[in-house]
């Protein structure tokens, strides 16, 4: 899958779990500090990108992301791997 | 409002807290979220719902309200100006949030958030980081990882915390390390009547501390005592001054202090006296004791003394009288009071005169004055009120116990009439619990200290004493320090390695600081040792020098009493010969040979380099028992002349030195010159980390004293 393709359903999630617009989402969107993440978001979050792409990240790590540019590259690798 | 360019974060370690952190026009919460029972909802919610006076301003971003309440994506998009920001973002955006707040122009800010130094090297790392914007925008900072502030200022209404509750309006200020903490205070101060004008959860202190806080509230109106939290005490000596600064002078407010971590921690490691007894709790008593800070051991005490200091005046004096109506409680008080140093006071016979004219022939007219089991108010507010005119009495202490025909109401209102009529304070103890209730509330609502146990009323009158002659005390007169020669005792140190100096050296520094070192020389052979006992009289003491010997006495490294040549060449050939066979790695320097020390009383000078309190001074009874009796004092070097005498007079022992059957005083004035000269050493050389004189044998009154051993230990 390119890289656009997983941009795109990245935004499309982040805005579904966080109630946001995609206008408001950019790469340099951090989860918490622009688009208002709460820490159980941050858990539905990686839950539904899980789901999205078919994949099973670590939680651990994958909470460890900031950004949503930081998110598509992250999931990148795990697509990638499959 | 308080001059804030005087103590402004630049010139006052961690910043002076700017007037808009605790009254602002307007408040924005950053890092709101929808969810109540959390706290950055909870946050918000507490200054909408304590009626706070000004604008409040929800920064959610991806929401559109907060509690109906309009939110904004980023600080940056509210128009109008901001006095103070509350930060609840998680860590990890905190910097990025208080970047906004300085582009923004705003001067106070709360950080909530944990996640900083006490979290580790990660978190230590992210305080680092908020310490320098807040510098770079000249941010008044409280926090982060804590709970928050509070002002029940009616004109601001602010209850920027997650506590649960606003507190009511009072005239008392807590400060607090521990979050916590102040939840349970809080609710404890509740149960108890108790309101608060300032309440400051402050953290980690990376910005605003307990001293620019102490002096914030030294300037409040709405204050008039300060109770102190600590679980760590970072800059006693910066306490110390500012803490004197606001108990003393024009303006005095009390402090009460608890500062948790009482156990001794590291003394293990310490290999000198002075370093096992120096342990961080000796020093900050010291801190605490040089700053006018009265510490108490419990949250209950604290706000024992609290409630007296704020609904009563200060007494002249410490005299006390005692009306009871059961003779048990009214003895178990008296003994309480003369245990906490309250003197019982004795009537003027006018006095009696009134008591007697009525209360029953049975009843007790001295003091404790007993108005006898069956008592109403008529018999309380006659004796209450006698007691109180009496010139010699300074404060009362009002015992009830609740027997069948006790009237509790009447004798509480009564008490209160005869409190409106008098300039002297009082307190009163019914004791039980469910009977007496009502008269207690009768009681609190006059303002009218309660306390359900007589002895814990003793316990703070007896604090408003402390505080009164704390007060009382003569400011210090500037000193000459002592003279010394610095350049002989750099010569010795400067070129020697990390460790202990060997006695000659260290007997040297003492001389060069001008102690009363005994005429001394460190010999190499026998005959040296004989000639130069010869020359300096009998009886002789040897000492053997070694640097790998620390305690002498258990290597059989010291011989006393040697009457003649043949015992001096005998012990020295003896104590070499067997510090050889038990010791084969000591390399011996020599013998120390003196004449007999004159006996006298021993006491301990030692001075110890803390990590956190630089130079510190030890005073105590000395001998081999030191660390077992543990009757020493502490003080911060330098001191002045009065702390020294403070020193000297706070130890159990000193009535040894001031005389006891028959042994006259011995030289107190001595002792105390001694210690000036101790203090300006360690001071001079901080190289020294560890130094014991111990003992320091005390003549009688202007014969002088002795050093009889002293150990230096030196640093890298």
């Amino acid at each position: 899958m390119d890289k656009s393709k997983i941009t795109e359903r990245v935004v499309k999630v982040t805005c579904e779990v966080l109630g946001v617009t995609p206008d408001m989402v950019t790469p340099e969107s951090d989860f918490v500090f622009d688009l208002g993440a709460e820490s159980t978001q941050s858990v539905q979050l990686v839950a539904a990108f899980d789901e999205e792409f078919d994949i099973n990240m670590d939680a651990e790590d994958a909470l460890e992301v900031q950004t949503v540019g930081d998110a598509v590259e992250f999931i990148e690798k795990y697509v990638n791997k499959k | 409002m308080p001059n804030t360019t005087k103590y402004s974060v630049e010139t006052i370690p961690g910043g002076y807290p700017r007037d808009r952190i605790f009254n602002p026009k307007s408040v924005a919460v950053m890092g709101v979220t929808p969810t109540p029972g959390t706290v950055p909802y909870d946050i918000f919610y507490n200054i909408l719902a304590s009626g706070y006076k000004g604008v409040l301003y929800p920064v959610a971003p991806g929401k559109r309200s907060i509690s109906a309440v309009p939110a904004y994506r980023y600080l940056t998009d509210i128009e109008d100006d901001i006095d103070l920001v509350v930060i609840v973002f998680p860590a990890n955006v905190v910097a990025r949030a208080l970047e906004q707040c300085g582009e923004k122009g705003v001067k106070g800010v709360i950080i909530i958030s944990a996640g900083f130094r006490e979290v580790g090297p990660e978190g230590e790392k992210r305080e680092e980081e908020i310490k320098e914007i807040c510098a770079k925008y000249d941010i008044s900072l409280v926090g982060p990882n804590c709970l928050g502030v509070i002002n029940t200022d009616p004109k601001i209404m602010l209850n920027a915390s997650f506590a649960r509750k606003m507190p009511a309006e009072g005239r008392i200020a807590f400060l607090s390390q521990s979050g916590a903490l102040c939840t349970a205070v809080l609710d404890y101060a509740r149960s108890r009547n108790i309101g608060f004008s300032k309440f400051v959860s402050f953290g980690n202190k990376a910005g605003v501390t307990e001293m620019g806080l102490l002096d914030y509230l030294h300037q409040d109106e709405q204050t008039d005592v300060v109770l102190l939290y600590l679980e760590e005490l970072r800059d006693g000596r910066a306490l110390i001054e500012t803490a004197r600064r606001v108990t003393r002078g024009d303006n005095p407010k009390p402090i009460l202090a608890i500062k948790s971590g009482r156990t001794p921690q590291g003394a293990d490691a310490a290999s000198s006296h002075t370093g096992s007894l120096a342990g961080e709790d000796a020093i900050c008593e010291a801190v605490f004791s040089e700053a006018g800070i009265i510490r108490t051991n419990t949250i209950e005490e604290l706000f024992d003394t609290a409630i007296m200091l704020t609904s009563q005046p200060m007494p002249k004096g410490d005299r006390l009288a005692i009306v009871t109506n059961a003779g048990g409680p009214g003895v178990m008080a008296t003994d309480a009071a003369v245990d906490v140093g309250l003197t019982i006071a004795r009537f003027q016979p006018e006095t009696t005169k009134k008591l007697k004219a009525s209360l029953p022939a049975a009843a007790n007219m001295k003091n404790p004055v007993d108005v006898i089991g069956d008592a109403r108010s008529d018999r309380y507010e006659a004796a209450v009120g006698a007691v109180l005119e009496d010139p010699n009495v300074d404060q009362a202490l009002v015992i009830l116990t609740p027997q069948s025909m006790t009237d509790i109401e009447q004798i509480a209102h009564g008490i209160v009439k005869v409190r409106k009529g008098t300039d002297k304070p009082m307190a009163c103890s019914f004791i039980g619990a469910t009977d007496v209730a009502v008269g207690v509330d009768i009681l609190q609502a006059a303002h009218i200290p309660h306390y359900i146990m007589p002895e814990w009323a003793c316990g703070a009158m007896a604090d408003v004493q402390r505080i009164r002659r704390w007060r009382e005390l003569p400011e210090e007169a500037d000193y000459q320090p002592p003279q010394a020669d610095q350049k002989a005792v750099a010569a010795i140190i400067n070129p020697a390695p990390a460790g202990y100096l060997s006695e000659d050296r260290a007997l040297a520094v003492l001389e060069a600081y001008g102690f009363p070192v005994p005429a001394h020389k460190l010999c190499c052979d026998a005959d040296e040792a004989v000639e130069f006992a010869e020359r300096n009289g009998y009886p002789a003491v040897l000492r053997v020098v070694s640097p790998q010997i620390v305690h002498k006495f258990d290597v059989k490294g010291v011989a006393l009493d040697l009457a003649d040549a043949d015992a001096v060449r005998s012990a020295y050939n003896n104590m070499v010969s067997h510090i050889g066979e038990a010791m084969p790695e000591a390399e011996i320097k020599g013998v120390l040979v003196r004449g007999m020390i004159p006996g006298g009383r021993e006491v301990i000078l030692g001075a110890k380099h803390d990590a956190a309190f630089g130079p510190t001074l030890m005073f105590g009874l000395g001998g081999l028992f030191v660390e077992i009796f543990k009757d020493v004092t502490f003080a911060l070097a330098p001191i002045t002349p009065a702390a020294a005498s403070r020193m000297v007079r706070q130890i159990k022992a000193f009535k040894l030195l001031e005389g006891a059957r028959g042994t006259g005083q011995a030289d107190i004035a001595g002792v105390e010159d001694y210690l000036l000269r101790l203090g300006r050493l360690v001071v001079d050389f901080e190289r020294i980390v560890e130094l014991d004189i111990n003992p320091l044998i005390v003549g009688p009154a202007g014969e002088g004293s002795n050093v009889a051993d002293v150990r230096i230990r030196l640093s890298e």
